[in-house]
């Protein structure tokens, strides 16, 4: 596939599936009277995450944004795939320099 | 508490958001963060958290257009996220070696320049004689894409290539502290220093800003400032937003696109000049 598609797909599925649980998660608190949301940090990220299954609300948001938070990333990761596939080593080197930034980023971002 | 309204008046705002981001290669937190704060009363880094979000949004979904129609210069935009994300991560974890108000001041009048230039040379979108400068050459920088105001295919080469990097490094710097994607910065200097058509400028930003507010969103939202009630929203309005502004950018003729960036530009130095000051401006 060319590359442009390639980008486009990866970016236009993340968004799609984010704002698809995002509206679920407004409907499913719609649902339940407006009950009192508060954000998790840290670990309590997880376990948000893991509450989506039991179908709660904030579950189904914290899904959505992780899953576009990580979209843009999967494009670049993607991309290197390409790239390597292409043997574009210039093109190589400068989309890996970029996704190992931002795995020091997504990593020193969890240890604080 | 947010409650139904909040949420509704929410989303109605971040269509325009998501709109302006789209058309201007903006990730459309200038205009998010001072609703948030201002008119819903949500508490700064709330609301820097929450703009941070969807500012991924905006970008991955206009990106995700322009990149399929060629508008987006994927090469480039893939240079330049080098010296963005680096600066990212700089503003976020290194302290900086400029205290931030310097850098507010510093930026706030290389915008104003740069809405002096941008505004006088409004009648043509870039040089017709630019000659690739070495690094342009060496990763075949140098594009084309389908004007559809114009009629026309329209070929540009790059120019001036590490300076933009290097530009675009304090643009990831000031994104990372603000909250906002840096395409303020991102736009002019590919337009005026690299000689990038300003759609092109504009498609190429979008695409960059959501790799570089993803390294931030992911700080804020692991710190806890990523309220739900907040990001489901704006996610679903930017989305939609973007979706329309894509469209209108397609359609317009770039020098229009030129001038109102340049007012726009103008606001948003004033801006950041008067919070270099540390005046009690939201931004």
């Amino acid at each position: 596939m060319e590359l442009n598609r390639l980008v486009s797909y990866s970016l236009r599925i993340g968004v799609l599936a984010s704002v698809l649980l995002s509206l679920v998660g407004l409907f499913v608190w719609a649902a339940g009277g407006f009950d009192n949301i508060v954000s998790a940090a840290g670990p309590g990220i997880a376990r948000a995450l893991a509450s989506a299954f039991q179908g709660n609300d904030s579950g189904f948001i914290y899904l959505a944004i992780v899953i576009l938070i990580a979209t843009p990333v999967f494009r670049v990761a993607i991309s290197s795939v390409y790239f390597v596939k292409k043997r574009d080593g210039k093109y190589v080197l400068i989309s890996l320099a970029v996704l190992s930034m931002l795995v020091f980023a997504l990593v020193s971002g969890y240890a604080g | 508490m947010l409650g139904p309204v909040d949420v509704l008046v929410i989303l109605l705002v971040s269509i325009i958001a998501g709109f302006v981001g789209a058309l201007f290669g903006l990730g459309g937190g200038v205009l998010i963060i001072p609703f948030l704060t201002l008119v819903e009363g949500v508490p700064v880094p709330l609301a820097v958290g929450a703009s941070i979000v969807s500012v991924v949004a905006t970008s991955s979904a206009s990106a995700a257009t322009y990149v399929q129609d060629h508008l987006t210069n994927l090469r480039l935009g893939m240079f330049l996220e080098i010296g963005t994300v680096a600066g990212a991560i700089t503003g976020a974890f290194v302290a900086v070696f400029l205290p931030a108000s310097v850098l507010f001041v510093l930026f706030g009048l290389v915008l104003l320049y740069a809405t002096i230039v941008m505004i006088r040379a409004r009648g043509i979108d870039f040089p017709a004689d630019v000659r690739p400068d070495r690094t342009s050459r060496i990763l075949a920088l140098g594009s084309q894409y389908e004007d559809h105001s114009l009629n026309r295919v329209v070929s540009y080469e790059v120019t001036r290539t590490p300076l933009t990097v290097f530009i675009g490094y304090f643009a990831g710097i000031v994104s990372g502290l603000l909250g906002v994607g840096g395409g303020v910065i991102n736009v002019p200097t590919m337009n005026l220093v690299s000689k990038v058509p300003v759609k092109v400028a504009s498609a190429t930003s979008n695409f960059i800003i959501g790799v570089t507010a993803a390294a931030s969103a992911s700080v804020y939202l692991l710190r806890g400032d990523v309220h739900p009630l907040l990001a489901a929203p704006l996610i679903i309005g930017v989305a939609g937003g973007a979706l329309l502004g894509t469209r209108v950018l397609k359609v317009t003729p770039p020098t229009r696109v030129k001038v109102a960036f340049g007012i726009l530009l103008a606001a948003m130095s004033l801006l950041m000049i008067l919070k270099g000051f540390n005046l009690p401006v939201v931004l």
